[in-house]
């Protein structure tokens, strides 16, 4: 600090008080009263005075926060930006820097992970053009392997559980099918089990591009590229088809379990192929589509209730942030757009991220916090970022190619794969 | 000119007439009254007023007229004149309205029947011209009078009282006969007239189109008052002379008279001039057309010292480049340096210039340059913003990654899903357009020429030329039942007789290694074409000459012959896309449609004038041509409009390779063997007198320049473009 204060002194006219104030627990909490820093610091020596501060054992990068918005250029440029006098004692708020802190092992697939699914926080679901899909305890521990479909995965959900161990999941491949898979996870994946599906559900007539579940019920929905959104039952017992169904040649021990499902409903609207759907509250369904839209559906009547157009194809939605509200959307080009569907009479993205270099192919809210996204590109990097500043937080970049999908992993880790055939693990992310 | 002078007149004019006229009636009288009322008003009017006096009595005094303004005292004596006139022309006025009396005396009746036949004859003259005489002067006479040449109207014979009596009870619009003693005739009163006299008889007004009972229209603004015009008495200012006008006028009339104030100066002669004539000569030359004003001669300077100071020499450098100036560019003089006035030498152009001379002496003719002077701007077309012509590809993304040679062709499914390719390394390919991933290869031993989905959504087949042979593919990529259909259409089991023609040039065999259908060929095949309903597709083989142009029929695996008579090589052909019967053939230079319904009858030749042809697309409407050619142009065809191009286009260096059309948007683009393919807006629109908007979009850079771009082919529902490069890799540009 006395460096830092000294190498400031050489300009004394250019200082400013500030306070440090945070939200963090006690290992982070600074001493309340004002310090004179000198107003060309960055964000880094920022860092390093809180850390000089605090005098904590190991170095702790901090993010820093004025008026709700992060700094990232100098103070002074900020000040000078934002019009915010220099005269009075400046309240600065300071979080803990959201980047990851470790990175896990690869874990190889046969071929390129088209799906990904972190929503349980005990195991990762992985989705593989060789058509299987996987169960991942840990990075590189692949305790079950989902098989049956024919062609690549190209969506997995993780859709309910039954206890703690068994575990419903729902896989959408390019073959037309979707499979519903029922797992124990409590069997010890030494070697890995192969389990089959207990529930085909065919219906559509192209290749099925996304799944989601419904929270806390039985029902999926799929987007597919026939311009349709079906939804299913995953329930064993009201399949309309439990005698065993039409039997398939070549399938194999599964065979006599097997049960086939017809879609419970069509929704109808989309021109072009639906490309993603998310499933956020019991009633609503989100889509977005090749057709340059993001349609909003309501479940019981099967009426679209909103229609935001984009103007590129769109490949990935998710709804989160604020209240749960907000739309976020990527897809033919590089920007990642942000809608807040709320604000009346505009159509118009409230945030726009710029910082990927090529069509997006996955973006995830994170699972409590208001602003925190995490996008994926066909660029190889994998972006975390902040509402509060256009810039990105931090870009993950150990992808070698592509990389087709990323989700957050127990609140504080981003898993991805993506065409180097490998699942990635970047943990330890703080976000408070 | 004063008011008392006006109030003397008036007493005046009163006078006589009380004296000449003693017996007169009261309405004469009254008229006569009112007449000099009007004068009055006339009088009053103005200072003027004593002119119109003057005019009244006919002789204008040009002394008169002098003395009237600066003579106050003759002023009085000359009204007094003109007033005395004024009184003479009343009295004769009144004379001859005595004499009308006196003919009204006669009988009033009679008057009033010559009166109404006047006006109801009015454009006729009266052929009696005796005028208003009393007609018993000429009772003894023969004649009534005498008409408009000087001759007698004789009387007409008086015909017998009994036969008159008897004619007037045979007529029975006898009535309306009156006879015109002045005229010596009968005249036989109109209808109108009649009326007209009735009306009057009863009092009424004589024409019905007179309305007494007419609503009162207020012509006076009341503002408040009682009544509509004011009675409050006429300020004294009206009637007084200005007092200062008067002072004024004396005082310039004395100055005048004094000799103060003179009006004709004599002109001053300038005392400085031009020495050697003025400019004002040269206007008068310079209305002449051809001239031209000599320049303004710049005074010599500094520089044109022979000892200039040194910076206005021009450095080694400045020389040179004067020397590789235009000799019209170059400065005419140089300034150098000389030690002393000996050392100056001769003037180096005198010869010249005294030859120059001469040339001036002789009349020749001197040209006058013209330098044109346009802004380029100006000259270019104006077009829309690229920006309003939004969505259009411009940027790379994706790359499909995995031939080994140069792709020469690829195909998009029609929902977008997939693209085929094919290479020159033999093998075909399926690609996932969303991840950029391949999905199936086949692998064949010779370079693929072109690669074409079936347009059928339900019928994912994929057509592939190479060599001699036409392979049919099943790409596995349709529904269960779909794929049953397919694998039944594409399995070989009774093959129809061809016709002899036929069958040597091409021969269907089954295709064990794909389980397709493989169609070989007598020649070489250098492209193919699906019909918009995915049943037939025609085969290129420039080689085959006359029988260059097949049709293959896949639901009955047949071939057929063209019923067309080949003119030249044929390069490519397509099928309209909404009119079925329609074939359309390019050839080196030309292209020719025919229509395959009616026997292949030639409907229409369109002349490039392109050096060779090398590919060609048509708008989705039907009625537009893209043509692209190896020398690099493309032309634009309207195909309602006319036979030659509506638009040329000249934007690659080198040979075009492949155009297309996006089958929804407004685009269409070029791809080029430099390595570089154009998008274009070309808008048709549906009026058919606005012509086909094209504008120049993109230029989508980024295959290495080995090998150029071998095609292009649009996404059929993004305005996506995908484009093969000699490189081997395949493109996507994104909006």
């Amino acid at each position: 600090l006395e460096a830092i204060m000294d190498g400031g002194g050489e300009d004394a006219s250019k200082v400013i008080h500030v306070k440090f104030v945070t939200k963090l627990d006690s290992p982070f909490q600074a001493p309340s009263s004002s310090v004179v820093i000198p107003s060309n610091v960055t964000r880094l020596g920022l860092s390093s005075i809180v850390n000089s501060l605090l005098t904590l054992e190991k170095h702790e990068a901090f993010d820093f926060l004025i008026d709700g918005e992060l700094i990232r250029m100098s103070l002074e440029q900020f000040l000078l930006a934002k019009g915010i006098s220099a005269e009075r004692t400046l309240e600065i708020e300071y979080i803990r820097a959201v980047a990851p802190r470790k990175e896990e092992k690869p874990s190889l697939h046969d071929d390129w992970v088209s799906a990904v699914d972190g929503s349980s926080s005990r195991f990762i679901l992985t989705g593989c053009y060789d058509g299987l899909g996987r169960i991942w305890s840990s990075p590189e521990s692949c305790t079950h392997i989902l098989e049956g479909h024919s062609g690549a995965i190209s969506s997995i959900a993780f859709v309910s559980s039954e206890g703690a161990e068994n575990v419903t999941v729902a896989t959408a491949a390019k073959d037309r099918t979707l499979r519903l898979f029922k797992v124990d996870t409590a069997e010890s994946g030494d070697p890995t089990t192969r389990v089959g599906a207990y529930k085909i559900l065919r219906g559509h007539k192209a290749s099925v591009a996304s799944v989601a579940a419904q929270k806390y019920g039985s029902k999926i929905c799929s987007g597919s590229w026939d311009c349709t959104i079906n939804l299913w039952d995953t329930d064993e017992a009201t399949s309309e088809l439990s005698v065993a169904g039409k039997r398939r040649k070549g399938n194999n021990q599964a065979e006599e379990t097997q049960l086939e499902g017809e879609a419970e409903n069509t929704f109808v609207g989309h021109t072009q192929c639906v490309s993603s759907v998310v499933w956020p509250e019991h009633d609503v369904i989100y889509s977005c589509s090749w057709d340059h839209s993001i349609r909003r559906w309501d479940v019981p009547t099967g009426k679209e209730s909103m229609n935001l157009f984009c103007g590129k194809a769109l490949n990935t939605v998710d709804v989160g942030g604020e209240g749960s509200a907000l739309v976020a959307a990527g897809g033919s080009d590089p920007i990642l757009r942000v809608w807040d569907p709320r604000k009346p009479g505009t159509s118009a993205p409230v945030f726009q991220f710029a910082s990927h270099a090529s069509w997006i192919s996955a973006c995830k809210w994170h699972k409590s916090s208001w602003f925190h996204l995490v996008s994926a590109s066909y660029d190889g990097k994998i972006m975390l970022c902040d509402l509060r500043t256009a810039w990105p937080l931090s870009v993950i970049d150990t992808h070698k190619d592509k990389v087709l999908c990323a989700d957050w992993w127990k609140g504080d880790s981003v898993v991805s794969g993506g065409a180097d055939s490998n699942l990635r693990i970047s943990s330890g992310i703080s976000i408070s | 000119m004063t008011k008392k002078s006006d109030g003397a007149n008036e007493d005046q004019v009163k006078e006589p007439k009380r004296n000449i006229v003693p017996s007169k009636s009261q309405k004469e009288a009254k008229e006569m009254k009112s007449s000099k009322e009007e004068e009055d008003l006339l009088l009053d009017s103005g200072t003027d007023s004593d002119y119109d006096g003057d005019s009244l009595s006919g002789s204008l005094n040009s002394d008169d007229f002098d003395s009237d303004i600066f003579d106050s005292e003759d002023d009085d004596d000359s009204h007094r004149e003109t007033q005395d006139d004024e009184g003479s022309d009343e009295v004769v006025d009144s004379e001859n309205g005595e004499e009308e009396d006196g003919s009204d005396d006669e009988g009033s009746e009679q008057r009033e029947v010559a009166e109404e036949s006047d006006s109801s004859e009015d454009e006729v003259t009266p052929r009696n011209t005796v005028g208003d005489v009393p007609l018993e002067w000429y009772k003894d006479e023969k004649h009534i009078g005498y008409d408009i040449t000087g001759k007698k109207i004789t009387k007409k014979e008086k015909q017998d009282k009994l036969d008159s009596f008897l004619a007037t009870m045979d007529d029975s619009k006898n009535w309306r006969k009156v006879y015109d003693e002045y005229n010596d005739e009968e005249v036989e009163l109109t209808k109108e007239e009649s009326k007209l006299i009735r009306r009057m008889l009863k009092g009424e007004a004589p024409h019905a189109d007179f309305d007494p009972y007419a609503p009162y229209v207020d012509w006076f603004k009341w503002d408040d008052a009682i009544h509509p015009l004011s009675s409050a008495p006429e300020p004294k200012r009206r009637f007084i002379p200005s007092k200062w006008e008067a002072k004024k006028v004396v005082k310039l009339v004395r100055a005048i008279r004094k000799g103060l104030i003179k009006f004709d100066k004599p002109e001053e002669e300038p005392n400085v001039y031009l020495l050697w004539g003025d400019d004002s000569a040269s206007d008068q030359k310079s209305k002449h057309l051809t001239y031209i004003p000599p320049p303004k001669l710049k005074l010599p300077g500094h520089e044109e010292s022979y000892n200039p100071s040194l910076e206005y020499i021009p450095s080694e450098e400045e020389k040179a480049s004067y020397e590789l100036m235009y000799e019209e560019d170059r400065p005419k003089f140089i300034p150098k340096r000389f030690t002393s006035l000996r050392s100056i030498p001769a003037y180096e152009n005198a010869l010249k210039e005294s030859f120059d001379r001469c040339l001036d002496l002789y009349l020749c003719p001197r040209v006058r340059k013209k330098r044109i002077n346009i802004d380029p701007e100006s000259l270019k077309p104006k077009l829309p913003s690229r920006k309003d012509l939004r969505p259009y590809p411009n940027s790379c993304y994706l790359e499909y990654k995995g031939h080994t040679g140069p792709v020469t062709s690829i195909s998009t499914e029609l929902s977008g899903q997939w693209i085929a390719s094919g290479s020159t390394d033999g093998s075909v390919r399926i690609w996932e357009v969303e991840t950029g991933r391949c999905l199936k290869v086949w692998q064949f031993d010779e370079a693929v020429k072109c690669v074409a989905w079936n347009p059928l959504p339900d019928f994912p087949i994929l057509a592939v030329a190479m060599g001699v042979d036409l392979f049919f593919l099943n790409t596995e990529l349709g529904t269960d039942e779909e794929q049953q259909r397919i694998e039944e259409l594409l399995r070989l089991d009774n093959l129809p007789e061809l016709d002899e023609a036929a069958a040597a040039i091409a021969k269907w065999l089954p295709d064990e290694k794909y389980r397709g259908i493989k169609i070989r060929h007598f020649k070489n095949l250098s492209y193919i074409d699906w019909h918009p309903r995915g049943d037939y597709l025609s085969a290129v083989m420039p080689g085959g000459e006359t029988r260059g142009v097949v049709i293959h029929q896949l639901s009955a695996h047949s071939t057929k012959m063209l019923p067309i008579k080949m003119r030249g090589l044929p390069v490519c052909t397509l099928f309209h896309p909404n009119h079925r019967g329609i074939f359309i053939i390019a050839t080196k230079k030309y292209v020719r449609v025919y229509n395959l319904h009616k026997n292949g009858e030639p409907i229409k030749k369109l002349e490039t004038g392109l050096r060779e042809i090398s590919s060609m697309a048509i708008h989705p409407g039907g009625d537009n041509l893209v043509v692209g050619s190896k020398e690099g142009k493309m032309c634009w065809f309207d195909m309602d409009l006319s036979s030659k191009p509506y638009k040329i286009l000249k934007n690659h260096p080198k040979d075009i390779t492949n155009v297309g059309f996006h089958r929804s948007y407004p685009l269409f683009a070029s791809c080029s063997e430099d390595s570089t393919a154009y998008v274009f807006h070309g808008k048709v629109y549906s009026d058919l007198n606005e012509n086909p908007l094209i504008v120049p979009l993109e230029i989508l850079r980024g295959h290495s320049s080995k090998g150029g771009v071998l095609d292009c082919k649009f996404h059929p529902r993004q305005p996506w473009l995908f484009t093969a490069g000699g490189d081997s890799v395949i493109k996507l540009y994104c909006h």
